[in-house]
């Protein structure tokens, strides 16, 4: 069996905000490999630094923020040292291209759709004119848009906002980037929208050898695109394993929670699961385990020191003291295995 | 912290390895942020350098011109002076050590009239920009908010945009005796316009905000959702609208001067020295008389422009970084 | 047994904008009831007219055909002064935006007593703080809350907020519009916690609008299904899940992802066509297609 080839590993990285005077530290000590030709999907909830931690990736991190440790190599650079815009410039586009949240503001509206695809070709590919055009046209029927030439000619108002990601996204792959990373590609879309987007993203992949990185909240999403799955809780990666690692073995208790309280495994009449409670403030220092004070099921050492990564199997680990030998046998909540044996894993 | 610990040799006490308490309460307290939007507002304001240094001038130069009749040896601003050796008027006198600022052509003390001048141009200034700030708000508040009432206002608006205002400015001060309040109440009937354009543009754009409808759901009154939904949202913007208004009115009031319709004579204004000074600017001994006043102007027009604009930046949320 | 009360009646309903060539007709010949005690869920995509219809309920949008009755009593159009406060008291709102739907410049007890001071629902000072407290707890959040301001709290504790202003005016029902869509995935659970524990404890009858049917399914007790301003499907929750006949239902069902990545790999999504209904030509008829199960074809 082929050995999976490492091709962006980030180690240990911190990235902090300058706000108002205060130092945010968004990033804490995050580390995590993607493999080639994989869907990476990493989920959080808003304040655990997902789009944040991409960002980092492309150089797109605000004014106030920066690298304060770390690192994130790419093909042998390390990204983290990148300082000047013509450094990024390098990797924005050929190499990692990302797709926004929303398509509505990702467009210019005072450009043809035709147009913003044929910048992007000429920029990465080199073709002009009447040959960039053809590439144009291509593009736009590999990304399912119907009349391409009809299309080309139309500005981003004409198009509906399912047919206005497909173009992001047309303009994303005209890069050939190896990395695409999508920011939360569906979360504005209609439920049959997502479908049709989704389904594109995974045939998109096989036909340009792509490597994605989905970031969601939605699990629905996760279970649909991910080969792995990382989830993130207050700026660190807490559990990352497999799909079927996380979906059914999951070890972290955020995990537990997060799977739990989802909606549709909830039974009627009864209350959900759920976790009391905020996620922590990134402002203050933060001891042990960032979800201790939230955790029914915490150790004492939780909330004194950091939990290490622990391995579960060679695709999974997770960061809670639960997986260390010495702590006591926890049972999973009743809701996971309730969960498990819904799903027939068990 | 990638390390993978087969034995534990980390050192860590075994007996932390036991459930500890959870505390739902404690729980929900987390995520507070005490970010205060005035705070943050003066803060961005004081970062500007220039606005700072602008503001403390402007704030001892108020405070000089209140105190100024009650120092020692001031001297009255319309008594006309005499040259103790031949018992005429001092004319046109150049600043010297008795008079600071020199006399005027009729021998008034420069400096006092300056200062008295100051005095009463900041009262109009402030008066009107007050005035045409509520006036303005009223209507533009109104007009912005309630729809049965928007075509109504905006061809009144309509109306009074097109009549000049300079002709409205002379009309009155011609009928009405030139006065104080005179100037006032012109400034105040055409300034009010412009403001309430203003407050009206913003107000279309959060009327339809979801807390809005939601006090509309709860079925709270026109006149209090203005008051503590949109006005509120509006106070940064309505000061620099004063802030600007001070020198615009002052430089009305220069105007009308230099036409002929300012204040009498006996009421020193910036407008009148300005004036005075202008007659004598020709002869170069003279020009002090006009170099003071301007000199006064500028210094509170530049101020009062940079730092209304300083406080505009400072109150938009988006600077508060 | 006793048939349940009906509480909110909605006839023939039809809200258009704009004028002659520029109308667009947002709700469509819409009926259905909403009975005491009960949590009807009504989902559809963006733009088909269900968050216009929670709108027109609680008198923000005018309607242009058709009624809306109230416990009997037609509350759309022009309403005498008596009966436009009892709308204001019995029906209430929650907003989808936790961010929007507070006024950031007002504290949270302001906020939440807005509603008492427009209706002089309480006698005293006292009396009013105590409304508020109880509110407060009632969603789970502490007394001591109400002295802070909105941008000082998470998403769902905004929410909160914005439940606890609907309850204090003692609702009878409530319209929740898109409630959780904002919210993260753990907050929503809270959320919708929180709505059923209220209902059972203070009586309430909920309108659910919602774009998600996967969430639909487990707080609703029926669910109407509607699409570009018509309700093309009706039933009992359970009843639709398992038998959906509407091809637009059906699409729709199986295009919500599963979060089970075996269930995932396996799943196929059918697409709704249109074109396959054409209402302009042969008027729609509403099936009752099993009892309690209604369809439109």
């Amino acid at each position: 069996m082929e050995t999976p080839v490492s091709i962006l590993s980030v180690k240990d990285l911190v990235i902090k905000f300058n706000l108002r005077g205060k130092t945010l530290t968004a990033i804490r000590e995050a580390s995590m490999d993607l493999y080639k030709g994989e869907s990476l999907a990493i989920v959080g909830e808003s304040g655990s630094g997902k789009s944040v931690f991409n960002k980092a990736f492309m150089g797109l991190l605000d004014k106030n923020g920066w690298v304060e440790s770390g690192s994130i190599l790419y093909k042998g650079k390390d990204l983290a040292n990148y300082k000047t815009e013509n450094d990024w410039l390098k990797i924005r586009g050929k190499e990692i291209a990302m797709v926004f949240q929303d398509p509505m503001t990702s467009l210019n509206p005072l450009k043809t759709v035709g147009k913003q695809v044929q910048e992007a070709v000429e920029l990465h590919q080199g073709l002009r004119g009447e040959a960039a055009k053809k590439v144009v046209l291509d593009i736009l029927k590999d990304v399912g848009i119907s009349e391409p030439e009809k299309r080309y000619r139309q500005y981003p108002f004409e198009f509906s906002g399912g047919m206005r990601q497909r173009v992001v996204i047309a303009i994303a792959i005209a890069c050939r980037p190896e990395v695409l990373i999508c920011d939360e590609p569906t979360t504005a879309l209609d439920v049959t929208i997502q479908a049709q987007i989704l389904q594109l993203l995974k045939g998109l992949q096989e036909k340009y050898s792509l490597t994605i990185i989905y970031i969601t909240h939605d699990l629905g999403v996760v279970a649909n695109v991910a080969d792995r799955v990382a989830v993130m809780y207050a700026g660190d990666i807490i559990e990352i394993g497999t799909a079927d690692d996380v979906f059914f073995d999951p070890q972290h208790p955020y995990t537990w929670a997060l799977l739990s309280s989802l909606p549709q495994l909830g039974i009627k009449g009864e209350p959900l699961y759920t976790i009391h409670g905020t996620p922590p403030n990134l402002f203050k220092e933060i001891k042990g385990d960032a979800f201790a004070p939230r955790n029914p099921r915490a150790l004492q050492v939780d909330f004194v020191h950091r939990p290490p990564y622990f391995e579960v199997s060679e695709t999974h680990k997770a960061k809670t003291w639960l997986l260390d030998p010495r702590a006591p046998k926890v049972e999973r909540p009743k809701s996971i295995e309730n969960i498990r044996a819904q799903w027939g894993v068990l | 912290m990638s390390t993978m610990l087969n034995k534990p040799n980390d050192g860590i006490d075994e007996t932390l390895f036991t459930l500890a308490e959870y505390d739902a309460r404690a729980a929900e307290l987390g995520g507070y942020s005490n970010y205060s939007y005035w705070r943050s507002t003066w803060q961005v304001f004081l970062k500007n350098r220039t606005a700072f240094v602008l503001m403390i001038i402007i704030l001892v130069l108020l405070i000089f011109t209140m105190i100024q009749p009650y120092l020692p040896n001031q001297k009255l601003p319309n008594e006309i002076y005499l040259d103790p050796a031949t018992k005429m008027q001092l004319r046109n006198h150049p600043p010297d050590a008795e008079y600071w600022f020199g006399t005027n052509s009729i021998g008034q003390d420069l400096w006092a009239r300056i200062w008295s001048g100051t005095r009463t141009s900041l009262y109009i200034g402030v008066v009107v920009g007050f005035l045409t700030a509520i006036l303005g708000i009223i209507v533009g508040a109104i007009w912005g908010y309630v729809r049965r009432l928007e075509r109504l206002f905006t061809e009144i608006y309509n109306v009074f945009d097109n009549i000049p205002t300079t002709v409205i400015l002379v009309l009155l001060t011609y009928i009405m005796r030139p006065s104080l309040s005179t100037l006032i109440f012109a400034m105040c009937i055409t300034g009010w316009l412009s403001v309430s354009r203003m407050i009206r543009n913003m107000i279309v754009i959060i009327r339809d905000q979801e807390y809005n409808l939601a006090s509309r759901c709860l079925g709270t009154p026109t006149g209090r959702v203005i008051t503590k939904n949109l006005l509120p949202y509006l106070v940064s913007v309505i000061m620099l609208r004063i802030a600007l208004a001070i020198p615009i009115a002052i430089g009305s009031e220069v105007f009308l001067t230099y036409i002929g319709l300012g204040l009498p004579v006996d009421i020193p204004s910036l407008g009148n020295l300005i004036n005075e000074g202008r007659l004598v600017m020709m002869s170069a001994s003279l020009r002090y008389q006009l170099f003071f006043p301007a000199i006064v102007l500028s210094i509170i027009t530049i101020s009062f422009y940079v730092m209304g604009n300083a406080f505009g930046d400072a109150a938009d949320p988006r600077n508060h970084v | 047994m006793n048939t349940p009360e009906k509480l909110l009646e909605i006839k023939n309903l039809s809200i258009e904008f704009g004028k002659k060539k520029k109308r667009f007709i947002a709700v469509n010949d819409v009926s259905f009831d909403i009975y005491k005690g009960e949590t009807l869920g009504l989902v559809g995509e963006s733009g088909s007219g269900k968050t216009t219809i929670g709108r027109a309920i609680i008198r923000i949008n005018e309607t242009s055909h058709g009624d809306i009755l109230f416990k009997g009593r037609r509350i759309n159009g022009k309403i005498d002064r008596a009966l436009d406060q009892e709308v204001i008291r019995k029906i209430q709102m929650i907003f989808q935006d936790p961010m929007a739907s507070l006024n950031e410049r007002a504290k949270v007890d302001y906020i939440v007593s807005e509603g008492l001071y427009n209706t002089r629902n309480y006698s005293t000072e006292e009396e009013r703080k105590k409304k508020v407290e109880q509110a407060l707890l009632n969603v789970g959040l502490l007394p001591e809350f109400a002295s802070r301001f909105p941008h000082e709290f998470s998403g769902g504790q905004r929410q909160r907020i914005g439940i606890a202003r609907t309850l204090v005016m003692e609702p009878e029902l409530i319209i929740a519009d898109e409630p959780i869509s904002a919210l993260d995935v753990s907050i929503r659970a809270q959320v919708l916690n929180l709505m059923n524990d209220l209902k059972k404890r203070l009586g309430l009858t909920y309108l659910f609008i919602a774009h998600d049917l996967s969430v639909v399914r487990f707080i609703t007790d029926r669910v109407a299904v509607i699409h570009k301003g018509r309700i093309v499907e009706l039933a009992e929750t359970e009843t639709l899940y398992k038998n959906p006949i509407h091809p637009y239902t059906r699409g729709l069902l199986s295009a919500i992802p599963i979060p089970n990545p075996k269930l995932e790999r396996e799943r196929q999504v059918s697409f709704y066509d249109p074109g396959t209904h054409k209402y302009e030509g042969d008027a729609p008829k509403w099936v009752e297609a099993e009892p309690g199960h209604f369809v439109l074809k």
